[in-house]
């Protein structure tokens, strides 16, 4: 008889459990359902960006009206350089929004601990999804380790600005897009000269081409994938630190400033496409690079590398702990996947789609030509797909910024003090692989 | 005694049970105030560059973890108080307290896996079933090893608590980590306490135990000795009334009779008419005696046999016997029916009682048979059981008693102890002969 009202009272206390579930998760579901959207204000790429919310508001229209009863909400006015700390500490407090931007820099940190979503399961449950559509470097920027974290939304390749002015007063030909460290060493030699006669120089081959550009283009490789070890005392990454004491010692260790390039005096330097479109349009044309004809093209290809720039790539990734996985996908999609909503790219920001036939069209450069001036040449779809797609990307792990870093600064002291390269990428090699492999 | 010491195996459980919710909650809430405090300094993304990961939402978290304690709580005191022992009230219990146990270690990331002791202890309180509690204890005991924080972040990302605590300044670290590592031990401590009460507990049960079964043995030991007494008290009591039974009727009629014959003998020759008239007299006295005699004979006679034939009281006495030692006896009186006088009934009676208590007392037998028939003027009486028997036949079996009795009638008796016991006897019958 006891055990029969224990077992009532035990009951009771159960049920009463049960209800409280059911009534919070009844509380949980009622209402609309919000989709949570991170992202940042202004471009990714350093350049000035007004119309950052023309292309998420048309897709939040778009998906808005595909899934009735479903708000996308988003969180304006966070700059880029706060989005960073904005978005971890939404991380923190388990607030991430569903779906967001990750910068380059944040990615590999992100996943790491788990915040990302896997999104290999989704990709393959999705039959309409076709990863080939992509451009393959971009897509590979989304991958950390085996899976695919992230999907690209918009890249940025590096490109050879060139003073077409410059090159004609001098006589030479602008480079071919297959050209190599000999030809640009040659014209670079040729071009730096003291015009006025002042004992210094202020004509110059190039700037801010640093031993990394030498490295993607010479085929090599700064680290390991998974991050343990690096290369630096490898043949493509020595050579490539020579070649950049080779340019320097033309200037007779002068230093070459941005001014020296933005007054028409310098021949190279690299850019980015996102730098290329904004200082073609009204009104940035006019402030910058107003008094010389310029171009771009590849970056010189080097002894045992092809002519390939760093690509850089703004993802997008979905929350690990989203309680709408398929919402949030599908919206992930849009936003990188539909080719209207990347078309939008070229109208209203200054990267290229990531995927391969927006940015091959002729409708990009259709929309690419319409912002610029008449009778300047537009970069072709064909040429920009191609440095897309063979861009050089940065592989993913959680120490890659600060080893990459730790990297730059040694090798600038290498350059700077002119210490013997050989040996000292040897020592270098061996301090950051004990740092990778604390 | 023992209730004090219970008392304290029960201070030992609740005392881990407030402890383990003050670990719980102190490291819910310090990752929820860290969390915060982080987010107020804006050393978020820096925070997240030192960790392996982070818990998905500290506030859920420290909430869940707060009312699932609450729940352990609630059904903690329902099983003290309901007193569920052994029931399957308790099992389902205990089961409940383990999942909840598991939850909250799995959303605390292993970090605190102390819990495991709590459901140890109250494994060991509640469950009696040897069984159960082997399997109960195994469980616990591989999850204890399991849960381990060290062991599972090797294959898997889990947050350090160890990494919110260095967000702190070195000397906040240093306290923090006092209080938290005095917490750990201090569980393990009561753990530790708490099995030594229960081993006390147990181990003053067996004494109590042992103390009441010398009792009960001493208590036993009196009562046969009391037995015996009253055994003899009543043998004594038998003897005192033949003696006075002897005295006053035998004794009597003999003392009448020697008198009367010595005045016989004086008469003899002086007057023989006088002499004739006095034996006839003596001739009487010595009848009366012999009816006295034979009067108190009856009153040894058991009561049946007062009342019924030696047939009908055997089988009284067959019927009483298997119906309080739970043997099957069956009796065989023969076709005829047989006339005895009272002291031949007397002796076959005493000595089938006799031979059935034998049976059942010394040969724990489970079926008697017992057959009393005529067979060649005689009297064959055979009683045989199926119990253990005996090696040899010893006389303190009440089978020199049985010799003698039958052989004051003339008869013969032999024991047989292969396949039981047997008791044959053959008894000459002065069939119709009487006294008078």
């Amino acid at each position: 008889m006891k055990a029969l009202h224990n077992r009532k009272i035990i009951a009771a206390a159960v049920l009463l459990f049960l209800l409280l579930v059911a009534g919070g998760l009844y509380d949980a579901g009622t209402g609309p359902v919000v989709l949570e959207f991170g992202m940042f204000t202004g471009s990714n790429w350093n350049v000035a960006n007004a119309n950052s919310f023309l292309i998420i508001d048309e897709a939040i229209a778009r998906f808005e009206a595909a899934h009735p009863g479903v708000k996308v909400h988003y969180y304006s006015g966070v700059p880029r350089e706060e989005y960073s700390e904005w978005l971890s500490r939404k991380i923190l407090a388990g607030e991430e929004p569903d779906v967001f931007m990750v910068l380059g820099s944040d990615f590999d940190q992100f996943s790491s601990i788990g915040i990302m979503k896997n999104l290999d399961e989704l990709i393959g449950q999705d039959a309409d999804f076709d990863a080939e559509k992509y451009f393959q470097s971009a897509l590979n920027t989304g991958k950390y380790g085996d899976a695919q974290y992230a999907l690209p939304y918009e890249t940025v390749p590096t490109l050879m600005f060139v003073n077409q002015t410059l090159l004609t007063k001098e006589g030479i030909e602008i480079p071919d897009a297959d050209w190599n460290w000999d030809e640009m060493y040659d014209i670079c030699r040729r071009v730096t000269r003291d015009l006025d006669g002042d004992g210094i120089l202020d004509q110059f081959g190039i700037c801010n081409y640093d031993w990394l550009d030498a490295v993607y283009s010479n085929g090599g490789e700064i680290f390991q994938a998974d991050g343990k070890t690096c290369y630096l005392a490898e043949d493509s990454v020595v050579e490539a630190v020579k070649y950049i004491r080779q340019l320097n010692e033309l200037y007779q260790g002068q230093k070459v400033a941005q001014d020296d390039f933005n007054g028409g005096n310098v021949a190279f330097m690299p850019l980015t496409f996102a730098e290329y479109r904004t200082y073609k349009t009204y009104p940035y044309k006019i402030k910058r690079y107003a008094n010389f004809k310029w171009d771009c093209i590849t970056m010189p290809a080097g002894k045992a590398g092809g002519n390939v720039s760093q690509v850089d790539t703004l993802l997008m990734g979905i929350s690990a702990n989203t309680r709408k996985e398929e919402l949030a996908w599908e919206f992930l999609k849009l936003l990188t996947y539909d080719e209207e909503i990347q078309t939008q790219i070229f109208s209203h920001s200054q990267g290229a789609s990531v995927l391969r036939a927006v940015t091959q069209s002729a409708e990009m450069e259709a929309i690419v030509q319409a912002e610029m001036e008449e009778g300047e040449t537009v970069i072709s779809g064909k040429l920009l797909g191609k440095v897309i797609e063979e861009g050089y990307t940065a592989p993913q792990f959680k120490k890659y910024e600060q080893a990459l870093a730790l990297s730059d600064s040694e090798i600038g002291e290498i350059l700077e003090n002119d210490k013997t390269i050989d040996s000292n990428m040897k020592i270098l090699q061996r301090t950051i692989n004990s740092y990778l492999q604390q | 005694m023992n209730g004090k010491k219970e008392h304290y195996t029960d201070m030992f459980q609740w005392a881990m049970l407030v402890l383990n919710g003050i670990a719980v909650a102190f490291l819910c809430t310090f990752i929820y105030v860290t969390t915060n405090r982080i987010r107020a300094n804006y050393d978020a993304r820096d925070f997240l560059g030192r960790v392996m990961t982070i818990p998905d939402n500290p506030r859920t978290n420290l909430w869940l973890c707060l009312i699932l304690f609450g729940l352990l709580m609630v059904n903690f005191v329902f099983r003290y108080f309901l007193q569920m022992r052994n029931s399957r009230g308790s099992a389902v219990s205990l089961i409940v307290e383990m999942l909840i146990c598991v939850v909250i270690i799995y959303r605390l990331d292993f970090n605190y896996n102390g819990l495991l002791l709590l459901v140890f202890a109250n494994v060991i309180a509640y469950v009696k079933d040897s069984k159960a509690k082997m399997a109960f204890l195994l469980l616990a005991i591989v999850g204890y090893l399991l849960a381990d924080y060290e062991l599972l972040s090797i294959y898997m990302p889990l947050f350090n608590m160890s990494d919110y605590v260095s967000y702190y300044t070195f000397t906040s670290q240093q306290w923090l980590f006092c209080i938290w590592n005095t917490m750990i031990s201090l569980n393990i401590i009561l753990f530790v306490g708490y099995c030594f009460s229960v081993i006390n507990l147990q181990r003053g049960t067996i004494e109590e135990v042992n103390v009441l079964y010398h009792e009960l043995q001493n208590a036993n030991e009196q009562l046969s000795e009391y037995a015996d007494m009253a055994e003899k008290m009543a043998q004594t009591n038998e003897r005192n009334r033949l003696a006075r039974e002897i005295h006053d009727t035998l004794g009597h009629s003999l003392t009448g009779i020697i008198a009367g014959l010595d005045a016989c003998l004086a008469l003899v020759d002086v007057a023989p008419q006088e002499v004739k008239k006095q034996l006839k007299l003596l001739a009487d006295v010595s009848r009366d005696g012999m009816k006295d005699v034979r009067r108190s004979v009856s009153e040894l006679r058991p009561d049946e046999m007062e009342r019924l034939s030696l047939n009908a009281s055997i089988r009284k006495m067959v019927t009483d016997m298997g119906r309080v030692s739970d043997t099957q006896i069956y009796f065989d009186g023969g076709g005829e029916k047989l006339e005895f006088g009272e002291d031949e009934e007397n002796i076959i009676y005493r000595v089938i009682q006799e031979s059935i208590t034998n049976a059942v007392r010394h040969g724990h037998a489970g079926q008697i048979w017992v057959t009393l028939k005529r067979i060649n003027g005689e009297v064959l009486l055979e009683v045989k059981d199926d119990g253990i028997g005996c090696k040899e036949v010893k006389s303190g079996f009440g089978t020199r008693h049985m010799k003698e009795r039958i052989e004051m009638l003339g008869g013969t008796v032999a024991f047989d102890v292969q396949k039981g016991f047997k008791v044959t006897a053959h008894i000459p019958i002065r069939w119709g002969e009487s006294y008078d």
